[in-house]
């Protein structure tokens, strides 16, 4: 199982190098999960503190609480009793989770691909999967940069 | 690249991986849902906004679905689980050293996770406002 074998363990001498910890885009890719998994715990709770102190305290119920960790974007919180502008709506916020979907859009559709690469066996159907998760990487992109500007 | 095709399903159901098997297993499925949830919540938001009239029972019927109880249970124990399975991973690929924790370090997990999940999915069920 890939994951549990080891970035840092010394591999038997002879034994191919996982393709992970050779410079290229594996590594990168590698690297990439790992940093935006821990950045995404970090956003995630750094909106929570953010929302409560921001005038979201007795204002937010649970759910718009969650909705707003996950994806600091103010149709998430117009459901309630706080006042969207100017702490939630702003172009800070704007460009903050355009960042943040550009990021778990990546993390994500980075993930379908390495367990697609696990299970289809076709090469040329890997091909026709890997554009089409890049296209849809792409309407993703657009579509968010629509709902967070465009709206 | 993995043998699959030399596994039955009643070898792969029989194979007994324990904790670490089930923490992969759960990794992929978790990490598909949110995949799954995240993809169809931004086409509704887009289909909704920008094609209002022609598109909206499309997207109606795609709220609808990750709205309800039962997926709002799943999306809750895929994000929570995801997020804490995959901190662990983390740690593990940067320490080595600690990997002969690794039970140990599930039972934590296992710890974490279940208040975690267990808590908001019972007042999610019962309908409780909070």
């Amino acid at each position: 199982m890939a994951i549990y074998m080891n970035a840092l363990h010394k591999t038997r001498p002879g034994a191919e190098t996982p393709s992970r910890l050779r410079p290229g885009f594996e590594m990168y890719a590698w690297f990439f999960t790992r940093v935006t998994g821990v950045l995404f715990l970090l956003m995630g709770a750094f909106n929570l503190v953010y929302a409560n102190l921001a005038g979201g305290r007795g204002h937010l119920d649970a759910g718009a609480q969650m909705r707003w960790a996950f994806f600091p974007i103010s149709f998430h919180v117009e459901s309630t009793s706080v006042e969207v502008t100017p702490n939630f709506a702003n172009p800070f916020w704007q460009v903050y989770s355009f960042l943040l979907i550009t990021l778990a859009a990546t993390h994500g559709l980075n993930g379908v691909r390495v367990i697609l690469e696990d299970y289809v066996r076709r090469p040329l159907l890997l091909v026709w999967l890997r554009a089409l998760l890049v296209g849809f990487w792409l309407f993703v992109l657009m579509a968010a940069a629509y709902l967070i500007w465009g709206v | 690249m993995s043998k699959l095709s030399r596994v039955t399903l009643l070898q792969a159901l029989a194979y007994r991986g324990g904790l670490p098997m089930v923490a992969w297993l759960l990794h992929r499925i978790s990490g598909l849902g949110i995949v799954c949830f995240v993809s169809m919540h931004v086409v509704a938001a887009f289909f909704l906004y920008a094609a209002g009239g022609v598109t909206g029972t499309v997207a109606n019927a795609l709220t609808d679905f990750y709205e309800s109880v039962p997926m709002q249970i799943f999306i809750l124990f895929a994000m929570l689980y995801h997020g804490i399975n995959g901190l662990r991973i983390i740690i593990l690929d940067m320490w080595p050293g600690l990997m002969r924790y690794n039970r140990e370090a599930m039972w934590v997990q296992w710890a974490l996770f279940l208040p975690m999940f267990l808590l908001p999915a019972i007042l999610i069920i019962l309908g409780v406002k909070v």
